[in-house]
């Protein structure tokens, strides 16, 4: 059927997330380990599996998922795992040497321009084997060295081989705070420019958010991986169920993004979800009933947010999407949340532009159990994000003054020709960051420089 | 004593053979035709065969008391005649000669040859000829009316004939003769000494109805003649009784006028033998007197009273007799006529002019006189039975009606009525409900009172059965064997209320189980509301090009195949829909907008007429041609669907609801496609070098955001506009429906020991019925339709579908939108020519097609980026800006201001009449600028 999305994965962090995000698709359209229908399942038409998935000829359900990597270990955890024969062995891609690209988005991006046709091929091969394909996804984090750096490589093919599809990309930020990797703000600041200027909307996870709220939420010290990739899978796997369960609206990623993404530069989109119980992560605790309203009060909450930025007094929303899951929703609840939002001023918004809390009201998948009435999650484009932005050029500057790890990225192809590529980059995220700022302005639309202008027009 | 022989040989049946050859002999030698051949068709009992010389002795010869005998033995052959019903003397169309009116041809044209009569009017005038003879006369409707003509008239007999004077008689002569005489003035026959009253004409039928006075020749003792004249009240009545029950009885009177008459009939037997044992008296009792005669009359004198009491007021119902005062023609009804035409019926001139009694009247007649004399146990135990006996062959037909949902009614005496010329089979094109709603109906002023109460029962009870036994295959006899055959059955009402409650079960199990309505509902949801609007975006992808054409151009067989394409398409949520081969692809030739102002002006003339949308569909549709001043529309605005719904369930999903059902879907496909080519201009705005470009011209970024902006905010309009008519409305307006569905299924399964039930058992049931039945609302499949109706109706309503202002303004905001939103490719083109950086385009020729272009903008582009820096700024084209500015201003102007006239008449009318709009206004403020409060900044 129509609309369908391939998923590319790549590297350790966006392979690691994929594998919980296909776990929990599967479960949701009670798809079994191997890709047969659950018998449970059989009879029910009532979800289209076919805008992830695609049946082969013995009708199992395969994701339309390309699995890229230079280092072997996540996917060969994934090939030894529950889910290994779900998935088809082809859209396997493994580097050449099997040797990473050593957290080096230099390397990453080199690595790419080597083995792009190989990918391109799986690429190909999966576009066409859909009828019309709406667009791709994107997994990865941008602080590493396969994603980032391959990821990137593959954003700019991309939009020159499929300049009409969209790309989204969930892109996992690096915790700015801790750090564990020493080379992230340059691999953050040259991914950020690809995301800039060749995806068309990118949902910013940050790790350091994810770890707080995976521990908030969870009552753990330490969160595993695992549990903080189920949060991930959780977003994603909501951001998407307009598609899967499609009803009145929003039935296609386009049209989502449209409404929230009004200006081409700004979209970038922050999540916030609630609530996390333990049907979507392990060990998570019930919390009490739900209602819409609750739902969408909760979702504005600074806490809830899936990143971690620090909004100025002038920062605000663009735009919103809360897409309501839930059995039984009353459209009056949604009424009624909207004007108590508004009265009591719970998000602010541009002061250029149209206030508009969109909302989507979805089902729920009938085979997942179901502590909580009603879960939500908000898509948010907020002018704040630029504080993220911010933190990384901030940080990358701090490094670049003392030239710091720069010899690794000098030996790779990109940086042949010198150090212009960050300089470039650099560039590009002041810009989106003024953009943002701009936005926060009351003359976004008419600035004052140029008001002359702008009114005798 | 002769003349009292002579009267009663002129009126008696075995006269026929005489008086027809007297009749030939009187016709000049002209041979009697179709009366002797009549003759020979009725082989007369023997016993009047002996009759018929004593009639001609006694013609000839004096009275004598052998012949007195032998007329006993008449009376008692005319008794066996008159109980087997065969030969009556027929007088009303018969007219004799000797009334000798300007009327008398034009009846006679009837039964004889005109010569006879040319003769007879000759000899009229100069001598009274007395020549008494008696004929067969053509049958009539009723078959047991009596075909001898009127008998002669006394008063017209010569005078020779008459007996001596009665005050010629002592006091015992007369009473002796005026017993004889009275035993013929009993049976309807004018005596010597006693005939009809001089205004009485036996050949008028009114006369007859009324009864004859009869008039005692003068010279009769004053306290016999007190006596009789009691006596005579009775025997006139007797004979308006025998004119009612041959006039009641013609075919055109009905079934129940019929069986009244057969009861009436009955009685009269009994009045008949009643005479003959008076006979008996007379001849064999020489002390026999008439006060003895008098007092064994009174209580069978009390009965015809009541009788004739019955029979003069159903009557005058019937316009036989004229009614005392108001004579209305206002029961005219124009339908029945045009029904009666359309079915090739008898349309007798009569018939349907006057007013008739018939049926359910006469019944009612007579429960309304059953209550006034309640307190006259005579009369009220001859009320009841003529009730009883009246209302069995109604009851047959309710019966029939009821449990088999038949109707057996020649005659239109039936409360329901049936209009054959509506069928089922043109329920496709069915926009006003007609099958259901005229197929059947009640004839309102033929209802029984004691069906009264109950009559929508009893027409729906067979409403549905006949739904249910024309979908075949389903029992739907109902257990007859209960069944009350007459109204005073204490079952009656029962009766009605278990078959009722049965055929709607029937029916409701039939529709909700048989034919899944709930899953046709579901279905039709998919294709008109849109819920699961992804099979339908995905149509509208395949099939954009074919619906960018006009509308008259687009291929409708060619959207078909792409439609039927989406929904087999395996995956897809409509190909598990089981329906789908029923919807099809239409295009309508006028644009949604002004059909529905169409449809809303006429509403507003005609405010009261429900029908009157459907009415304008259909006048719409089958005159193409009469709008030739509307614009050409394109394939986007001309596509409709249809959906085709098997006959049970097309009852509730009629045309009528797919009437409204289409106008939705017009609506929210209007508004999908505008937001799909909002997002494909978005998708422009996202991926077109000159819009992703950062240009080196603030002016030119400020633009953009402007027009990004524009864009963003028209998304936002229809976005909000679409949620609120699919969550806040159509959702919840369907779930409302749903409920009431889901009510009754369960209901109606919990419930389904009703039809086990035996009628015995009914009365401790029936306060239960009342009880669910205030439980569930949607309780018959009336009350389902209406609540369908009602849903789309409120539906309409919500959307703003109503208001002709709000449908302008909402026609221009899309209208508006949409030439933004096609005007963006356009747009594109003037950046590329306005933006200094891409002056190197300038040169090139544009005649190449947009996606060419954009690869080389794109190559172009980087080239041009990397040498950048080095380049001065090329110069700016400031011209070309201002007119892209221009525009731009344009466009946000037109979106401005009637975004704001929008979301004052939404006010307006929500506060005014539709409160749900409120809601709508809440959102498209949102589309507004969120100018920032100056308070809030200053909290910030």
């Amino acid at each position: 059927m129509p609309r369908e999305i391939i998923t590319i994965q790549a590297g350790q962090c966006g392979n690691s997330i994929a594998s919980q995000f296909w776990q929990h698709l599967c479960l949701e359209h009670g798809i079994s380990r191997d890709g047969t229908i659950e018998d449970f399942a059989a009879n029910d038409s009532h979800d289209r599996k076919d805008v992830f998935f695609y049946q082969s000829d013995d009708t199992r359900y395969i994701p339309r998922a390309i699995l890229v990597d230079l280092e072997p270990r996540v996917l060969n955890s994934i090939q030894t795992g529950p889910y290994k024969n779900i998935y088809n062995p082809e859209n396997f891609f493994l580097g050449e040497q099997g040797s990473g690209a050593g957290n080096n988005w230099a390397a990453g991006y080199a690595a790419g321009d080597r083995v792009q046709e190989e990918i391109f091929d799986m690429i190909d091969r999966e576009a066409d084997g859909s009828d019309s394909l709406e667009g791709f996804m994107l997994l990865h984090s941008i602080a590493g060295g396969t994603g980032s750096g391959l990821g990137s490589y593959l954003l700019e093919r991309m939009n020159d081989r499929f300049p009409k599809k969209i790309i989204q990309t969930y892109s996992v930020f690096p915790d700015t705070a801790t750090g564990d990797v020493v080379v992230n703000p340059y691999n953050s600041l040259l991914s950020l420019r690809r995301l800039t200027q060749n995806a068309d909307s990118v949902v910013v996870l940050d790790n350091g958010a994810l770890t707080r709220i995976a521990a908030d939420r969870l009552h753990v010290q330490e969160p595993s991986f695992q549990q903080v990739n189920q949060l991930v899978s959780t977003v994603m796997a909501a951001s998407t169920t307009t598609l899967r369960y499609p009803g009145y609206m929003h039935n296609d990623l386009v049209g989502i993004i449209a409404s929230l993404i009004p200006t081409p530069r700004c979209h970038f989109l922050t999540t916030s979800y609630t609530p996390f119980t333990g049907d979507d992560v392990s060990q998570a605790k019930t919390v009490r009933k739900t209602t819409v309203l609750d739902v969408m009060r909760r979702l504005l909450q600074p806490k809830n947010r899936m990143v971690s930025i620090t909004p100025s007094k002038q920062s605000c929303y663009i735009s919103i999407l809360n897409i309501i899951q839930g059995q039984d929703l009353d459209p009056t609840d949604v009424h009624k949340s909207l004007l108590r939002i508004r009265e009591r001023r719970m998000a602010t918004f541009i002061p250029w532009g149209p206030a508009s809390i969109q909302v989507a009201l979805t089902r729920k998948s009938p085979y997942l159990p179901n502590t909580h009435r009603v879960s939500g999650l908000m898509l948010a484009n907020h002018t704040s994000v630029a504080t993220l932005f911010r933190r990384i050029v901030v940080q990358y500057e701090k490094m670049r003054k003392r030239n710091a790890y720069l010899e690794q990225y000098k030996k790779e192809a990109p940086f042949a020709d010198g150090l212009g590529e960050f300089d470039e980059a650099r560039e590009v995220v002041g810009g989106l960051i003024a953009e943002y700022e701009a936005a926060e302005r009351d003359d976004y639309l008419d600035p004052q420089t140029d008001s002359g202008k702008a009114e005798g027009s | 004593m002769p003349g009292s022989c002579l009267a009663a040989c002129g009126q008696r049946p075995p006269t026929i053979a005489s008086a027809t050859e007297r009749r030939a002999s009187h016709t000049n030698g002209l041979p009697p035709r179709s009366n002797t051949t009549r003759q020979r068709e009725y082989e007369r009992p023997s016993v009047l065969e002996n009759g018929s010389p004593v009639m001609e002795d006694g013609f000839e010869e004096d009275v004598s008391r052998s012949t007195n005998y032998a007329t006993t033995e008449r009376r008692k052959a005319r008794y066996t005649v008159n109980t087997t019903e065969t030969y009556r003397s027929r007088r009303s169309p018969v007219k004799d000669t000797f009334d000798g009116g300007g009327k008398q041809p034009r009846k006679i044209v009837l039964q004889s040859p005109p010569t006879r009569r040319k003769s007879r009017q000759d000899s009229q005038p100069e001598v009274k000829q007395w020549a008494p003879e008696a004929s067969l006369i053509p049958h009539s409707s009723a078959p047991l009316a009596v075909r001898v003509t009127v008998p002669a008239l006394r008063r017209d007999a010569p005078d020779l004939l008459d007996g001596p004077q009665l005050d010629s008689l002592s006091m015992v002569e007369q009473e002796k003769a005026l017993l004889d005489d009275l035993l013929y003035v009993f049976m309807g026959f004018e005596g010597q000494y006693v005939g009809f009253a001089d205004n009485y004409d036996p050949s008028e039928e009114k006369d007859r109805l009324i009864g004859p006075t009869y008039r005692i020749l003068p010279g009769l003792d004053p306290s016999l003649k007190d006596l009789i004249e009691s006596m005579l009240r009775m025997a006139s009545q007797y004979s308006a009784l025998e004119a009612f029950i041959e006039v009641q009885s013609r075919g055109e009177y009905g079934s129940v006028n019929h069986a009244l008459c057969a009861a009436i009939r009955r009685l009269l037997k009994d009045y008949l033998i009643l005479v003959a044992q008076l006979e008996s008296k007379v001849t064999g009792d020489p002390s026999f007197t008439i006060h003895q005669m008098h007092l064994s009359l009174i209580p069978t004198a009390q009965s015809l009273i009541q009788l004739y009491a019955v029979a003069q007021e159903l009557l005058k119902k019937n316009a036989l007799l004229e009614e005392d005062a108001d004579e209305s023609i206002n029961d005219f009804n124009a339908d029945n006529i045009i029904e009666r035409l359309k079915e090739g019926g008898d349309l007798l001139p009569g018939s349907m002019l006057k007013k008739r009694c018939i049926g359910g009247n006469v019944l009612a007649l007579l429960t309304q006189r059953l209550a006034t004399y309640s307190g006259d146990p005579a009369a009220r135990s001859i009320l009841e039975m003529l009730l009883r006996e009246a209302s069995k062959p109604y009851m047959t037909m309710l019966n029939e009606w009821l449990h088999h949902g038949g109707i057996k009614d020649p005659h239109d005496e039936f409360l329901v009525g049936e209009k054959k010329s509506i069928r089922r089979e043109k329920l496709d094109e069915d926009y006003t409900d007609e099958y259901w709603e005229k197929r059947y109906f009640v004839r309102e002023k033929e209802v029984p009172p004691q069906l009264q109460a109950v009559k929508d029962k009893v027409l729906l009870a067979g409403k549905y059965l006949n739904v249910v036994r024309e979908c075949g295959g389903v029992n739907i006899s109902s257990k007859m064997e209960h069944t009350p055959v007459s109204f005073d059955d204490p079952r009656f009402l029962d009766n009605v209320n278990h078959a009722y409650s049965f055929a709607n079960q029937e029916l409701l199990s039939l529709m909700l189980s048989a034919h899944s309505l709930r899953g046709r509902l579901r279905s039709i949801k998919h294709y008109f509301f849109l819920d699961r609007a992804e099979f339908f975006l995905h149509f509208l992808e395949l099939s954009a090009s074919e619906l960018r054409k006009s509308q008259k151009s687009v291929n409708t067989g060619k959207l078909q195949s792409l439609l039927d394409l989406v929904l087999y398409q395996p995956g897809s949520i409509a190909a598990g829909d089981p329906y789908k081969e029923d919807v099809r692809i239409r295009m309508n030739e006028l644009g949604l907008v002004p059909w529905l102002m169409k449809v809303v002006n006429v509403q507003g003339l005609e405010a009261d007429n429900p029908d009157s949308l459907a009415e304008q569909y259909r006048m719409q549709v089958s005159v193409p041609g009469s709008k030739d001043d509307d614009k050409d529309i394109s394939g986007h605005e001309a596509l409709e669907l249809d959906y085709s719904v098997p006959f049970p369930l097309s009852l509730i999903i009629s045309r009528k609801t797919i009437i409204r059902y289409q106008l939705i879907l017009r609506y929210t496909l209007s508004l999908r496609h505008l937001e799909t080519t909002l997002i494909e201009s978005w998708s422009e705005h996202n991926k077109a070098v000159s819009w992703t470009h950062k240009s080196s011209n603030r002016r030119i970024e400020v633009w953009k955001r402007r027009a990004w902006n524009l864009r963003a905010r028209m998304l936002v309009f229809v976005q909000q506009m679409l949620f609120y008519a699919t969550a806040e409305v159509l959702e919840p307006q369907w779930q409302k429906l749903m409920t009431r569905v889901d009510a009754l299924e369960s209901d109606f399964s919990s419930t389904p020991t009703n039809d086990v039930i035996p009628p015995s058992s009914s009365q401790g049931q029936k306060p239960q019925l009342g009880s669910s039945q205030d439980r569930r609302s949607a309780q018959t499949v009336d009350s389902l339709m209406q609540e369908h109706v009602d849903m789309l109706d409120s539906c309409m309503k919500d959307l703003g579908l109503t208001q002709s202002k709000l449908l302008r303004i909402h026609a221009k905001m899309v209208a508006g939108c949409t030439m933004f939103a096609s005007y963006t490719s356009n747009l594109t083109r003037n950046l590329y020519s306005a933006d200094a950086d891409f002056s190197f385009l300038h040169n090139e020729t544009y005649d190449r097609t947009m996606a060419a272009q954009k690869e080389k903008v794109i190559s172009n582009y980087r080239q041009f980026a990397s040498g950048r820096k080095e380049e001065k700024p090329p110069e700016i084209d400031e011209s070309r800006i201002s007119r892209i500015e221009e525009t731009l201003v344009r466009h946000e102007e037109y979106f401005n201001r009637h975004l704001r006239v929008l979301i004052d008449t939404l006010n307006y009318y929500a506060a005014t009449e539709t409160v749900t709009l409120l809601g709508l206004c809440a959102r498209l403020m949102d589309a507004e600028v969120q100018k920032r409060d100056p308070l809030d900044a200053a909290f910030a």
